[in-house]
């Protein structure tokens, strides 16, 4: 019973890894200021127009590490207390193509294969036979191509873009999770901590056990 | 209810002593900093923190008007104040809390203070002397300042400062 | 001045008896093993639930249109909101693993068995209202799953007989699960937390009449018997370091591992996920309802799956000590058992597919199976290990402990025959 329930997992599993999907590109994200600076700025110029990031507030980006007279001219005329909200209202977008942009606070946690995930679809474009704009990660898409992946021409280029979108997807990882480096810091500390209690807590555990002695 | 014969119990010897107190205070002291999340958690959150600053255009409050704006939830009156009322407000030095007139003004014409009673936090309404809060009776003068109690303390001036001649910011920073 | 507080307290309430009987005097075996370390954890994740829920309700919103900001709010803006957020949602993970062993053990090494049945049917109890306030938590973020996995468990009591879609529509306070539900399932969740604290109340009540069962599985005399404090409280403390280490790499490091990434997206009644999922402590009985063809079938399935577990009791027919430690057959039992279980895990993750089903059907039909055939396999078990001969050690263990027991009452009954004299 055991022997065919094994084998029958192991069917299972070895279908399921023959029918998996397209692989996605592996990025390196950075998390420094200057990577995160560039993201939001390629964000602002690529993507801001048409997506919202309505759970970001322009403050937050100060908090990001971002010098305070940057924010002033990324926010125009927004206050400083406003969510990121797109240029175009969401109407207009929905005439345009279809359906509202989502929103992109929380993208990188909202799909299955995360900041991985955002970064291939960016990359993903490619001009079809018939000359139409293709994507391999989500080709139902209905936004055009917005790094030009499509039309690069030559291996500088696609490096200038690629190199945008992962200040993209780095600076929308922040997006999703600002507080990810503070807990990553605060998550040594606890369990450089745990390590010295837990230790401790053996040794008075030895100690008070040894005093039990059995005939 | 033990069979004390059977087992024994070693004395306590310094070293052990010393482990269970090294362990103990290690252990509270982790239970203190686990505490820390909770009880910051209940301060203001940032998004409320932001809403600290209010910007507030003066053009508009004629001679001897009042307006009531809000300041951290809380109303401030900014007063525009007659020469009469900037006047008698100089002759004195208040009553219960005595206090210069002067050193509650940025500007004499322009009287800013927050709108809450000091005795029990009600709002006093404009009228009488100045203000007269209706929860207890306390009545405040032009600047601000208690002349009849319980109210033990003059009417609080938050921090503001003069952006332009007719424009402040209430708040700090 | 401390001697003397305690006296004034002792005067007008019985504390020093009180952890004297339960703490500093409480018989232990001596030979527990860390396997029954898992109560103390429940009970400490159950505080740490009650800790971090009350905070995050501070700031949560039970509304349809305000919950998920509330959720993003409390992400953002509330200070540690992150932590206390990702503490709870871990938190819920954690108290499965921990209970899953807790009971895990307690089939292993048959701890179900007489006198401790009663103790066995409130942790039944429990496993039940711990579920109840884990699928109404997971409403509350009103993400994609959330939503969905509420809608697909409602209609579960759509099998409920004549009345099933009034039953749903009662439940839901809404023709699909709405504002009000959201509301509800708010409410019940901040009250279920206190009835499961009174129900461990009984549960170590329970505890305290029967004692802790060993790996022995011999009830021990007072001679194997320790005091729990201080021998099992520092032993417990030392356990609970241990997982709060594994806890705080889930909690700083992993968070989002066990959050589905379709919850990070406001629900909508209009379009479910192309792939809904429960959480993974779910999954097994989940499989098991998908497995039975029939709606009703399926449902009463999944329902009995959970409750197969009280029957225990009744079903090991063996009188060997133990549970599986002296019992091979038993132990194959249980390991296969495991198995079972996370084969149904698997099934239930896996979107259905035709093989997908058969395996479930299979595992489903194994998982029924074990349970019926435990009387008529223990009996035969029992009679085989006895022809054969028990190891010696345990022979010797259980003569040696039948004498002290027999001393122990003898000098009991003496005691309260002068009593009476």
């Amino acid at each position: 019973m055991n022997k065919l329930l094994n084998l029958a997992l192991l069917w299972c599993l070895a279908n399921s890894a023959t029918a998996s999907e397209i692989e996605l590109e592996k990025i390196h994200k950075e998390i420094d200021s200057v990577a995160l600076e560039r993201g939001v700025e390629a964000l602002m110029a690529d993507c801001h127009s048409c997506h919202s990031l309505k759970y970001v507030k322009y403050r937050d980006l100060i908090q990001m590490g971002l010098d305070k007279r940057k924010v002033d001219a990324l926010r125009g005329e927004q206050l400083m207390d406003a969510p990121m909200m797109a240029e175009m209202p969401e109407s207009d977008a929905i005439q345009s193509f279809g359906k509202a942009p989502p929103d992109l606070s929380l993208m990188v946690k909202a799909r299955e294969g995360g900041d991985r995930y955002v970064y291939s679809y960016l990359l993903g474009y490619y001009t079809k036979p018939d000359g139409m704009l293709g994507n391999h990660i989500y080709p139902e898409t209905r936004m055009p191509d917005p790094l030009g992946i499509a039309g690069a021409t030559g291996t500088e280029q696609r490096v200038a873009i690629q190199g945008r979108a992962r200040d993209i997807v780095s600076f929308l990882d922040w997006a999703a999770d600002p507080h990810e480096v503070e807990r990553l810091h605060l998550g040594n500390y606890v369990l450089a901590y745990l390590f010295v209690l837990t230790t401790l807590l053996y040794l008075v555990k030895q100690q008070i056990w040894s005093g039990l002695r059995r005939e | 209810m033990m069979d004390k014969a059977r087992i024994q119990v070693l004395s306590d010897n310094d070293r052990r002593k010393f482990l269970i107190r090294l362990t103990s205070v290690v252990g509270a002291g982790g239970v203190a900093a686990a505490c820390v999340p909770f009880v910051a958690s209940m301060n203001p959150s940032s998004d409320v923190l932001a809403k600290s600053l209010t910007e507030v255009d003066l053009s508009s409050i004629t001679l001897g008007a009042m307006l009531t704006v809000a300041w951290q939830g809380k109303p401030v009156f900014i007063l525009h104040r007659t020469p009469e009322q900037i006047k008698s407000a100089e002759s004195s030095n208040g009553g219960i809390d005595p206090e210069l007139d002067s050193a509650r003004v940025k500007h004499a014409e322009w009287l800013v203070v927050v709108g809450v009673c000091t005795h029990m936090g009600c709002v006093p309404n404009q009228e009488g002397p100045g203000w007269i809060c209706h929860c207890h009776g306390s009545e405040y003068d032009h600047s601000g300042r208690v002349i009849r109690g319980p109210a033990p303390k003059n009417l609080e001036v938050p921090p503001y400062h003069f952006v332009t001649a007719d424009k402040i910011t209430i708040g700090l920073a | 001045m401390p001697g003397r507080l305690i006296e004034w307290i002792d005067q007008r309430f019985p504390l020093s008896s009180f952890v004297k009987h339960e703490l500093t005097g409480y018989p232990t075996p001596y030979n527990l093993s860390y396997w029954w370390n898992f109560g103390f954890l429940a009970g400490f994740v159950l505080m740490l639930q009650v800790a971090t829920g009350i905070f995050l309700a501070m700031h949560y919103k039970a509304d349809v249109a305000l919950s998920f900001d509330s959720i993003q709010h409390i992400m953002r803006d509330v200070n540690y909101g992150w932590l206390l957020r990702y503490m709870h949602a871990t938190g819920a993970s954690a108290f499965f693993f921990v209970i899953f062993i807790h009971m895990a053990r307690t089939l292993y090494y048959g701890s179900y068995r007489a006198p401790r049945e009663l103790l066995w049917w409130t942790g039944q109890g429990l496993l039940l209202l711990l579920m109840a306030t884990a699928f109404m938590g997971y409403l509350l973020p009103w993400g994609q799953m959330s939503f969905w996995g509420a809608t697909v468990i409602t209609n579960l009591f759509r099998a409920t007989p004549f009345i099933g879609d009034q039953v749903v529509i009662w439940l839901r306070g809404d023709y699909t699960v709405g504002d009000a539900t959201l509301t509800r399932f708010f409410a019940l969740h901040y009250l279920f937390p206190f009835l499961i604290i009174g129900a461990v109340i009984v549960h170590l009540v329970a505890l305290h009449k029967v004692k802790s069962s060993n790996p022995s599985g011999i009830d021990l005399a007072h001679k194997d018997n320790i005091p729990f404090h201080p021998y099992f409280t520092i032993k417990d403390l030392y356990g609970l370091g241990l997982f709060l280490m594994l806890y705080s790499v889930f909690v700083f490091f992993l968070p989002d591992s066990l959050i589905e990434p379709a919850n990070n997206i406001p629900a909508n009644p209009m379009q479910t996920p192309n792939h809904i999922v429960p959480e993974w402590y779910f999954l097994p009985f989940y499989a098991i309802l998908r497995s039975v063809p029939n709606m009703v079938g399926g449902v009463l399935a999944m329902g009995l799956s959970v409750m197969m577990f009280a029957f225990m009791p009744f079903l090991d027919r063996s009188r060997i000590p133990g549970g599986a430690h002296f019992r091979p057959i038993y132990r194959l039992q249980f390991y296969l058992f495991l198995l079972d279980m996370l084969v149904l895990g698997y099934v239930g993750y896996t979107p259905p597919t035709d093989q997908t089903l058969l395996i479930g059907e299979v595992a489903t039909l194994y998982y029924f199976g074990s349970f019926f055939f435990i009387p008529f396999v223990s009996k035969l078990e029992e009679r085989w290990l006895i022809a054969r001969g028990l190891p010696p050690e345990v022979i010797s263990l259980m003569e040696s402990e039948a004498r002290a027991l027999k001393k122990q009452n003898r000098k009991h009954g003496r005691r309260r025959e002068e009593d009476q004299a």
